[in-house]
This record gives C-alpha cells, structure tokens and sequence, in this order.
C-alpha cells in the first residue's frame, strides 16, 4: 500500500486542472489547517483566513509540486509560512491589534470569544455538532469506538490498530468504515438539511 | 460496485489506506460526485470533533470561499493558476540558463583579468619561503643554495602546491647558477600533472644541469614533467 496515495491521486487531478480534486483536499485537511495556524493567531475568524491564504497559496504552488514529501507536509509547511507572515504583517500595522491584550493570555481567549460571539450561530451549530457526534461514539459499541478513535485521535494505521485490537486489517477497516458509517447517519439525523443550515450560518 | 463498497473505499481512502490504482478511480469519481464529496467533509469534520479541533462545522466555508477565491481569480486573468504555472515551465528554464550565461561571462572575465595581471602579481607576491626539508634535497648538499634561490617563485606551500607557476623575470636574470626563465616557467606551468616530489626533482636537475651544462636546455624535462 502507497503512504500518501490518496493524496497524490487527488494532486494529480489537481495539475490535470481538476479543481474538484482541490476542494477535496481542502475538505480533508482545512480543520487541522485551521487549529495548525491557530497556534500563531488566536482569533478564529482571522485563523479561517489565514487557512483560506495557505490553501490558495498552495493551489497556485501544487504544479511545482513533485510528492518529495507528503502533501500535508508540504501544505503545513505553507500554511506555517502564511501564518508567520500574516503576524509579521499585523504586528507591522497594528491598526487593529488591540495592545492591552498582547500580554494577557485570558483577554487573548476573550477576543477569540468574542469574535465568535460575532456569529453566536455558528457556535452553537459547532456545539451541537460536538455533542452529536460525541454522543454517537458514546453509543457505538466498543470494537468500533476503539477502532475510530485510535485512528482518529491517535492517528495509528491500519496496521498498528490491527496489532493493537489483535485483528486482521480488513476487519479495521470495516470497524472504522461502521464506526463513521454510524457517527454520519446520527448527524445526518439531527442535522437535517445541516449541510444548507451551514452554509446559511457560515 | 454496491454503495456500501464505495463508501468503505472512501472511508479507507480517507485514511491514506486505500492501494494506489483504486485511489485514481476514487479521486475521479469523488472530484465530480457531490454527494460523495459531502461526506468526505462529514469524515473530516467527525475526525476534527474527536480530536476536538476548533470551529468544526459540518461543511466549513473554508472550501467554498477558497474554490471562490480560485475562481475569480482565474476569471480575472483567463487562466487559471495553475494552468499559468504550467505554460510558465519556460521561465525557470530561461532564467537558469541566464544565471549560467552570466556565470560563465564572470568567469571569462576573471580568467582574462588573471591572465594579464598574473606576472605583475608574482613580482608582488613574493616573500622568500624556504621550500621544505625534503630527505632528497638534504643528500644533494651542492643544489641546495640553488634551489634557495629558485623556491621564491615556486613558493612551495605545506599542502605542496605552488600558490603561482610563473617565475618572475628578475630571477630569471640571476646569474648561472639559475635556470632560465622560460624553462623555469616550462616546468612549472606543466606541474600539474607531476606530483611535488617530481616537480622538486627536476627542479634539482634542471639547476644542476645549468650549473654544470648551461647550455642543457628543456629536453630532459618533458620526461621528468609527464612521468606521473
């Protein structure tokens, strides 16, 4: 099995001019982009667009990309750089940088909270889409639920999560495949229409 | 292929655990098929809320505002960017082959500049090193002082080589006891391809030659230049 097939299946299609193939990606990875460059900002609109730069940035850079290294590799290293840059811009014109909360970790937390109260909305759609999903994994039986979150959580292979749960790797793959298969159609349950409900609130 | 089949390639593939060839397949289908793509970003969002990464929705903007922003701008500028960067293969190409060119230019001139400067910069250059206490020299007690007084030019350093292969005229003008200047410069100017124990012994014969023969010209030395 290719490390990173997926990936570069989907790069390919991106230099063919597959622009799907970009969205694709951009599903796959924007939310560790996302909390990736949450480190160097903390508010979360300025972090979403932020995430946005490194993805177009990347979109624009992708035919010079040879698969040297993994994609999200290589997409960190961009979104990492974009990141920097956007503080280095802001800190030079700090019109809208509030100072008297450079030195306080809690006014930081703050802004972040009130930038997101900016579309209370969207907080309590994320909410409830937590609760939704933890309550789904609370409910799966345990062979699925050790199966997803080591995957999910812990980021082992196919092939370590076999070892660990003694089992051949198709049956790790069918448990993870049930385990979202479950998680989905319990979102799909609640949020009825989320999808078009998300793009309103967003 | 049944449905439940596609969707656990999709889960797999999600993972990076699906073979290569059945991810070509998958990546084509899933680029045009919306209601896949959909639940790619339902798998996406599923994992970000087990590792309780923040703002998770179930489809973020993110991806439409990028696949916007993308658009425009190709519209914009008529091609796409990534197709620019495609057709763009030649500019790379004509700056590296600039960047040679000038290198190459650089070092033309260099070589010009040194080639005319050179003699003037051995006249310059040149304090008096005693060459090393080679064994073979030691036994030839008689070319000692002669060789004091060619080493100024050949200016043996400790790794061996000469920092300057060209003689300067004035010893070149000393009396019998040293070589003349062309042949000296003969022998150095081909010292490349002899090692410094062959340089120094022929250096020691040539100055033993002239003393005793003066008229011995450059014809052994050829042999003793190329016997590496």
């Amino acid at each position: 099995m290719t490390a990173d097939a997926s990936d570069l299946s989907l790069v390919q299609r991106v230099q063919r001019g597959d622009k799907g193939a970009f969205d694709v990606l951009v599903l796959k990875y924007q939310h560790k982009v996302v909390k990736l460059v949450m480190r160097y900002v903390r508010n979360p609109a300025e972090a979403e667009d932020i995430a946005q730069d490194a993805f177009i940035k990347a979109y624009r850079a992708l035919p010079q990309f040879r698969g040297d290294s993994a994609f999200y590799t290589w997409l960190y290293r961009i979104a990492i750089n974009t990141a920097k840059n956007a503080v280095v811009a802001r800190d030079r014109n700090p019109v809208d940088f509030d100072l008297d909360m450079t030195n306080n970790d809690e006014s930081y937390e703050m802004q972040g909270r009130l930038k997101d109260s900016e579309t209370p909305e969207a907080l309590v759609l994320t909410d409830e889409i937590r609760t939704t999903v933890n309550a789904a994994i609370a409910n799966l039986p345990d062979d699925l639920r050790t199966a997803i979150v080591l995957r999910e959580l812990e980021g082992l292979s196919y092939e370590e999560i076999a070892a660990t749960m003694d089992c051949p790797v198709g049956t790790v793959r069918s448990r993870i495949f049930r385990a979202r298969e479950a998680i989905d159609s319990r979102l799909r349950e609640v949020f009825e229409g989320g999808l078009g409900r998300a793009e309103e609130i967003g | 292929m049944s449905k439940e089949e596609l969707e656990s390639q999709l889960s797999a593939m999600f993972d990076d655990e699906l073979p290569g060839e059945e991810c070509e397949l998958l990546a084509r289908r899933l680029a045009r098929d919306e209601q896949l793509r959909e639940r790619w970003g339902r798998y996406a969002a599923i994992g970000a809320c087990i590792r309780g990464e923040p703002g998770v929705r179930l489809q973020t903007t993110l991806a439409g505002k990028v696949s916007a922003a993308l658009k425009q701008e190709s519209a914009q500028n008529g091609v796409p960017a990534t197709d620019r960067h495609r057709h763009g293969w030649v500019r790379p190409w004509v700056t590296s082959l600039a960047g040679l060119a000038s290198a190459a230019a650089v070092a033309a001139v260099a070589i010009l500049w040194m080639r005319s400067e050179a003699p003037a910069l051995v006249a310059h250059n040149a304090p008096v090193q005693n060459p090393p206490a080679a064994p073979s020299l030691q036994s030839l007690p008689a070319t000692a002082p002669q060789l004091a007084a060619v080493s100024p030019a050949v200016r043996v350093h400790q790794s061996h080589e000469p920092d300057s292969y060209v003689t300067p005229a004035a010893v070149a003008q000393a009396p019998s006891l040293v070589p003349p200047t062309e042949l000296a410069n003969y022998i150095v100017a081909h010292s490349a391809y002899s090692g410094p124990l062959m340089r120094r012994n022929a250096l020691s014969a040539l100055v033993a030659g002239d003393s005793a023969a003066p008229q011995v010209n450059a014809q052994p030395i050829p042999a003793v230049v190329t016997g590496k």
